[in-house]
């Protein structure tokens, strides 16, 4: 009896998980057919070679790629270097139980949970009017690093972390300073939880609207350089299906490219990872 | 070799910087506003730019007020507002570009087809919770109102005279093509939106039907003429005087050269006959 009650027991949790993680890709894939749904008849060549036309619902989305991929570059290029040098400081050099490093701790911790619409108003005051960078690609950069540094950092700190103390008092025994410990034998073991940190950034980054509405801007022009306005691709969706009538078919096209550009930056981030890993590891 | 090539990539990246900067002191309008007449002032400017070469037209969004905002601090050079001014924004030039009019809709199944004020403003407020007090079936009314902030909501409370705590609606909106859909799937709903997307809707097949305002049929005509009562004006403003490049746009802007785009974005052209 005993035994039966257990069993049950036992199946109906695992039931529950199975079920819980059908649900969660279940999801997925209805977002992704959905997409394809409303949007594949709308995708063509000249979808991603054309600047848009009539608002949106003519033409392509080349100009806007083309921002979108800059403010995303800008981001990272700016939130990274900040970002993993401040990570490397909180796991590497000083105790977990430092005041300063609790200080830089809790202040990422608050950042991370800020509003975008926030971000964005701080980015139009301070990039776009204080320091007079106007609606250009480079203060909606701008913001979005300042968004990506607590996701960066804390991702790359428990990256770090999870390294085995071992590592680090073998190198030590070697006769290896931290440094060289540090750049051929922690960030390379680490590499995965960075590049899983950095993944979840460029997901985020290119997801933003709100922080890019008031920062980047709405100009759907081709960019001539950084400092020229540029609309990214996540505010060209949103403005085509609730500012546009009739923009629903681009709208959905633009969506399915966003998930594909998505998934590709995913395939080869996860791709360079293991590649740096197995060269620096692996010799 | 590989550091050069890394070395001479930054370099062309900071040159390019630098030519944006030179390139940002040709002639630039800064334009932002209301979200709603964004995408029509983004093709007449896309026009204006092919018309005048060394001209640069950028247009941002954020919402009416902003663009009152930002003229008035002299980040924008001028402003986009779908609304008529207030009396504390007597300080700004405003010029009509086009008209925009709001229409209640129903289900095309629904007997009703004309309602007046007092009855609009009685089943907003849940006065009136049944179809068949205005000549419908028995059925309870859906009231389908918009997210605070629309200014097609402010506008139909203008309309009413009421305040929006005072409407009791049972489904809440954000966009035009979200009430099309709630509408055309609920034969009891009643919704509002913008007159030119909803003709366009109903072109398209969406089974909406437009309602007459007391009596007047809710028409881009008739919002042209000034007989349909719940329209607004889609105004630029400007601080001052509109000088030089400024007022060519808005006079580009307020011309028969642009009424296409006014028409392509469902939009009325002021003077159009």
């Amino acid at each position: 009896m005993f035994e039966m009650m257990q069993r049950i027991r036992e199946l109906s949790v695992q039931s529950l998980v199975y079920l819980a993680a059908l649900l969660v890709s279940a999801i997925f894939i209805w977002i992704l057919s959905d997409l394809v749904r409303g949007g594949i008849a709308h995708l063509s060549w000249e979808f991603l070679t054309e600047s848009p036309r009539d608002a949106g619902r003519a033409g392509g989305i080349a100009s806007i790629l083309v921002s979108t991929i800059l403010i995303l570059l800008v981001a990272l290029v700016t939130a990274i270097p900040l970002a993993w040098a401040t990570a490397v400081l909180l796991a590497e050099f000083i105790p977990i139980t430092s005041l300063f490093g609790k200080v830089v701790r809790f202040s990422l911790y608050v950042l991370a949970g800020v509003p975008s619409i926030v971000f964005g108003l701080f980015g139009n005051a301070f990039f776009s009017i204080y320091l007079g960078l106007g609606f250009s690609i480079l203060s909606g950069g701008l913001t979005l690093a300042c968004m990506l540094l607590p996701i960066l950092t804390a991702t790359a700190e428990a990256g770090l972390r999870a390294v085995p103390d071992n590592y680090r008092l073998s190198s030590a025994a070697l006769g290896m300073t931290r440094t060289a410990a540090l750049i051929h034998l922690i960030v390379p073991a680490a590499a995965p939880a960075l590049v899983a940190g950095l993944l979840i950034g460029i997901g985020r980054a290119l997801a933003e609207t709100a922080a890019l509405l008031f920062t980047s801007g709405y100009v759907d022009r081709m960019p001539g350089s950084l400092l020229d306005s540029g609309r990214a691709l996540a505010l060209h969706i949103f403005d085509l299906s609730m500012n546009v009538p009739g923009g629903d078919a681009p709208a959905f096209a633009a969506a399915l490219i966003l998930v594909s550009l998505l998934l590709c930056i995913n395939i080869l981030a996860m791709k360079l990872a293991y590649d740096l890993q197995r060269r620096k590891m692996m010799i | 070799m590989r550091n050069h090539g890394q070395i001479s990539l930054i370099i062309a990246g900071l040159l390019w910087l630098l030519a944006g900067a030179v390139d940002a002191a040709s002639q630039r309008l800064i334009l932002t506003g209301s979200s709603t007449v964004a995408p029509l002032v983004g093709e007449m400017a896309r026009r204006f730019e092919s018309q005048f070469p060394g001209v640069r037209i950028d247009v941002q969004t954020g919402g009416s007020s902003r663009g009152i905002n930002d003229v008035r601090k002299g980040i924008a050079d001028i402003g986009m507002v779908s609304r008529q001014l207030k009396q504390n924004e007597n300080d700004l030039y405003a010029f009509t570009i086009a008209l925009d009019g709001i229409s209640l809709i129903v289900h095309a199944d629904s007997p009703i087809v004309s309602l007046s004020k007092t009855q609009i403003a009685d089943m907003f407020t849940g006065q009136i919770t049944h179809w068949s007090v205005v000549g419908g079936t028995d059925a309870r009314i859906t009231v389908v109102n918009k997210a605070e902030g629309r200014s097609t909501l402010e506008l139909l409370l203008d309309y009413l005279e009421l305040k929006n705590s005072e409407i009791k609606p049972h489904i809440i909106i954000g966009d035009n093509a979200q009430g099309i859909k709630t509408v055309a799937g609920n034969r009891n709903a009643i919704g509002y939106l913008s007159i030119g997307a909803a003709e366009y809707e109903v072109k398209r097949g969406a089974p909406i039907r437009l309602l007459a305002l007391d009596g007047v049929q809710a028409s881009v005509k008739n919002i042209h003429n000034g007989s349909f009562p719940l329209s607004r004006p889609l105004n630029l403003v400007t601080a001052s005087e509109p000088q030089g490049l400024i007022r060519q746009f808005i006079a580009f802007a307020q011309s028969s050269q642009v009424h296409d785009l006014i028409k392509s974005q469902y939009f009325v052209p002021v003077d159009a006959d």
